[in-house]
């Protein structure tokens, strides 16, 4: 690459304190000075998964610490409430691909830099791909997409190639409160084996939200649950779209009035129905029968996390520092508490443990109410699962032919049909690996 | 600059299908994390920041992406290509030589139409020797690594008044870092604390005591038995307890195992959720309703023994707080927020108007206990947050480096905390008694003499030192970005009055990556 016609004398004075010496807790193997500048600056390639509030300030940060070669992915486009904070974008700039802006500004900005957009999805992109990167950092607001990233770089890991095994840096953000985490793959814990820690997603069960509304979020999930398939049809609801955003609003305002519901409004309408509020004032902790989990989250964005794991970024690729080992919380709605701890492997992780799940239910137990357990089941968080033995079709979601087909054994105890210690396979779209439970009767 | 609007009027001045306007929109996320009130604060506000540092910018960004109304760079420096290659809000090598304060201010005005940027290229020596009244009429002052004579001349400027803007001090050496905020008190109403106020269960007002008692459980129709909601359950269960025990709530263990079994036996089919949720709320019923601790302590502020008309609104809702609180029931003001519980809609919403109800007459009658006229959604948001008010003292900045004992404490309670705040505060000092390199000894007798003869550092302090003697001027870009997420969100809640800020130092580790307070 052309640095020379770039780099200005004094460009990085700042970096280059932290490269040309060690501190006192740097690793004895640091190699201080020219080589890890070279390795930084001319050979190092990262990957940066979402460009949007953490991925703008991921990319900034990136840039001026000495990455030059950034590849970055994002499959949305930018909308008018992404400016307040995804800096990298303007007004004139509503509508195009964030990924594509991102790394135009970022290129203009900072000379020298290369910036390589994909605007699309990661499950676009195979092994090969993946495998040239150094470090893969992730800002992302989609369990589903991290899930996918995370067993993705698991399963990339070859013990013969210790080339193979990328380091991943995981940020999130939600309000005042922030996190970031290392992750290497197959060697510490990884994202799946902390699954138990996030929030449970708000759900409202469907009798509540069918027959007897409280709440105003009850009249919104009822206008976008119920009303909207019943008469819309087959039409997708867009919460991007304000017209359909208004068309919920103006349902849920309706039936709020039939019910004597005060509190529906537009704010409230979008916040519900893009889980835009992590939570609601609840003290319905028993959530029966078949409920509805949302399945994004769309935050507040807060720029901590991104610095960290920027920081984090650069600590790995120059060995200038010790990494975090291995996750960081910051909380800063009273005043400002953080927490640094080590997060443990789990041995019976599906992703990284290589042991099967426990799962211990009762001979009474059926099919059905198998399913539900699973789809409730926090550590694992799988909606609509596929059931299957070595030998046996248990349930299949799809296709059509084969749902009807095992239909049947919903209904049939699970003790017919798995023998105890017996070993079943959990699929589902949503999941980018297969479960494996081991069943024991009580 | 467009008039800040709420979203409950932006909502309810739509059309059926219509949505909120662009500044809204714009807004939507932030809106929801502090409401138009705060946003109307923060665009009222006008904040300085000395130098146009990284470190400065980065702050600034995350204060003119939120809409902040104006902010200055006051920096007279010209563009170092050091500059150039560290901050973001400088074009590269394109920049070298110009103003830092009018690129800076040039390129983060383009962030957001509704701020208005102002670069002010004089000397900050200068401004503090002949104009003090330029730093006194901001909104809050923020200086970034400015040297430790002129800052000690700054702090001591705007302590001199408790009406001059509060000050946000920050240094920061490669990986380390340290800020403070200087005020001289905080108020704070809406600290959205996450603890909810009391239901009195255990005080049922009139109207809910009497609603319990006039429904026959036994003789409902099983679909109404199956909704009515928990806090009916709980009123009732409890009266009949205390009939038959003097008037008493469950005290012992036994005796509330007992209450809770009762609870449950109520059910007529064992799948009524409501009876659940209601023996797992029991304990309501034996935790008494009172004023809570923390409220308690606010009532011996002596602002209250000292009140005169012109004193702060907010100390005249405190007072007449207190004086709420002495009369029966001795208890805050009911608020009307209910959570939600298994009912059915018609007796959750009954439910929810006796709350609201009750709730009004408790304000009206704090209402009259207020010394001097107050407006009513100010008076309505206290009543709510009532149960999580705030007030902060600060400290002058300089305080804990003055004070022997003071550090002795630190240094005992917070040792790797107040270890790179004596690095930091001997890198300073240092930085403007000799030129070249700065060497852990020559930081090390600094340290030692700020304390008493004969302190010992904690073990961690040659981890401190040893890092900001490898990179005194680095202001890393990931330290610069770390420093302007925390410290704009403190100056949000600073002029939002919203959530608690920090009233002591923060330090920061980006080697083991962790961040405390001293």
């Amino acid at each position: 690459m052309g640095s020379q016609f770039t780099d200005w004398q004094g460009r990085y004075y700042h970096i280059d304190q932290v490269l040309d010496k060690p501190g006192p807790r740097t690793d004895p193997a640091f190699l201080a000075g020219d080589g890890v500048k070279d390795f930084l600056r001319n050979q190092a390639k990262i990957l940066v998964i979402g460009a949007g509030g953490l991925g703008c300030e991921i990319l900034a940060n990136l840039a001026l610490t000495g990455f030059k070669d950034i590849h970055v992915i994002d499959m949305d486009t930018i909308d008018i409430s992404n400016l307040n904070r995804q800096f990298l974008f303007r007004t004139k700039d509503v509508g195009k691909p964030k990924a594509t802006v991102a790394a135009e500004f970022i290129m203009k900005r900072v000379p020298g830099v290369k910036v390589t957009p994909y605007f699309g999805k990661i499950q676009d992109k195979d092994d090969d791909y993946y495998l040239q990167f150094n470090l893969v950092i992730c800002g992302l607001d989609s369990v589903e997409a991290r899930r996918w990233m995370n067993a993705t770089l698991v399963n990339l890991v070859d013990p013969e190639n210790p080339e193979s095994l990328k380091p991943l840096i995981d940020g999130g953000t939600e309000g005042f409160k922030g996190q970031a985490r290392v992750i290497l793959p197959t060697i510490t814990s990884c994202y799946e084996c902390s699954l138990d820690m996030l929030n449970k997603p708000t759900a409202f069960p469907i009798c509540t939200i069918a027959n007897t509304p409280r709440l105003p979020e009850h009249c919104i999930e009822w206008a976008s649950v119920l009303e909207w398939p019943r008469v819309k049809g087959d039409k997708k609801l867009d919460t991007d779209d304000p017209e359909h955003i208004g068309w919920l609003y103006t349902a849920a305002s309706a039936r709020a009035k039939e019910f004597n519901i005060e509190g529906v409004t537009w704010s409230l309408t979008q916040g519900v129905v893009k889980n835009i509020i992590p939570a609601i004032a609840s003290t319905n902790a028993i959530i029966s029968g078949k409920s509805r989990t949302l399945e994004t989250t769309e935050s507040v964005d807060n720029t901590h996390p991104a610095a960290a794991c920027c920081n984090e970024a650069f600590k790995i690729a120059t060995s200038s520092a010790a990494y975090l080992n291995n996750y960081f919380m910051l909380i800063g709605t009273d005043g400002v508490y953080s927490y640094t701890f080590e997060h443990e492997k789990r041995d019976d992780c599906p992703v990284c443990g290589g042991e099967s799940l426990e799962l211990s239910i009762s001979s009474e137990f059926t099919v059905e109410q198998l399913i539900e357990l699973l789809v409730e089941k926090q550590d694992i968080q799988i909606k609509k699962p596929s059931l299957s033995t070595p030998t046996t079709q248990i349930y299949l979601q799809a296709p059509p032919q084969l749902e009807e087909a095992t239909r049947p054994n919903l209904t049939k105890k699970v003790s017919e049909l798995v023998p105890p210690e017996g070993e079943v396979t959990v699929t589902a779209s949503t999941l980018p690996f297969n479960l494996s439970l081991r069943v024991t009767y009580t | 600059m467009v008039e800040a609007q709420d979203i409950p009027t932006a909502t309810t001045s739509i059309v059926a299908d219509g949505q909120p306007d662009s500044k809204t929109r714009r807004y939507d996320r932030q809106l929801r994390l502090w409401a138009a009130t705060g946003q109307s604060a923060l665009e009222n506000a006008h904040i300085l920041v000395i130098s146009g540092s990284a470190t400065s910018t980065s702050i600034l960004k995350n204060l003119v992406l939120p809409g902040v109304g104006k902010f200055t760079i006051l920096d007279h420096a010209n563009v170092t290509p050091e500059d150039a290659g560290n901050n973001f809000f400088l074009e590269g090598s394109s920049s070298i030589g110009k103003s830092r304060a009018e690129e800076a201010v040039r390129l983060l005005g383009e962030l957001n139409d509704g701020v208005v940027g102002i670069a002010d290229t004089s000397n900050v020596e200068e401004l503090l020797e002949k104009d003090t009244s330029y730093f006194t009429s901001f909104t809050i002052v923020i200086a970034h690594n400015l040297e430790p004579k002129l800052l000690e001349t700054l702090a001591t400027l705007l302590w001199s008044d408790d009406s001059f803007p509060p000050l946000v001090t920050v240094r920061s050496a490669g990986f380390l870092a340290e800020f403070f905020v200087q005020f001289h008190e905080h108020t704070v109403v809406e600290s959205h604390s996450e603890t909810a106020p009391s239901l009195r269960i255990d005080k049922a007002f009139p109207a809910l005591l009497d609603y319990s008692l006039s429904l026959d459980f036994s003789a409902m129709d099983p679909t109404d038995h199956t909704h009515i909601p928990y806090v009916i359950i709980l009123v009732r269960a409890l009266e009949d307890w205390k009939k038959a025990h003097d008037g008493k709530a469950p005290q012992t263990y036994h005796e509330k195992k007992t209450f809770k079994a009762a609870v449950l036996d109520l059910k007529v089919k064992f799948d009524e959720e409501n009876f659940d949720e209601a023996e797992s709320q029991a304990y309501r019923c034996w935790t008494e309703t009172g004023v809570p601790s923390e409220i308690a302590t606010l009532f011996q502020d002596p602002r209250l023994s000292s009140l005169t008309p012109t004193s702060p609104p907010f100390f005249h809702l405190l007072s007449a707080l207190q004086k709420f609180t002495l009369e029966h029931p001795y208890t805050l003001p009911l608020t009307s927020t209910l959570p939600d519980m298994k009912a059915s809609t018609t007796s959750y919403i009954h439910l929810q108007k006796l709350y609201k109800a009750r709730a009004e007459e408790e304000k009206e009658r704090f209402k009259t206990l207020l010394a001097v006229p107050i407006d009513d959604s100010v008076v309505d948001s206290f009543v709510k947050n009532a149960h999580a008010l705030k007030v902060l003292r600060g400290r002058k900045w300089g305080t804990l480096d003055a004070d022997h004992s003071l550090l002795i404490n630190a240094l005992a309670s917070s040792p790797k905390q107040t270890a790179i705040h004596l690095s930091l505060s001997a890198l300073s000092a240092l930085t403007v008694k000799q030129s070249g390199d700065i060497s852990v000894e020559a930081l090390t007798a600094e340290v030692r003499s700020l304390l008493p003869p004969s302190s010992e550092l904690p073990e961690e302090f040659s981890d401190a030192v040893g890092e900001v003697a490898r990179a005194p001027t680095a202001d890393l870009p990931n330290t610069a970005a770390l420093l302007g997420g925390l410290i704009a969100q403190e100056v949000i809640k600073v002029i939002t009055k919203q959530y608690v800020p920090i009233s002591s130092y923060c330090t920061i580790d980006l080697v083991d990556t962790w961040t405390g307070v001293i």
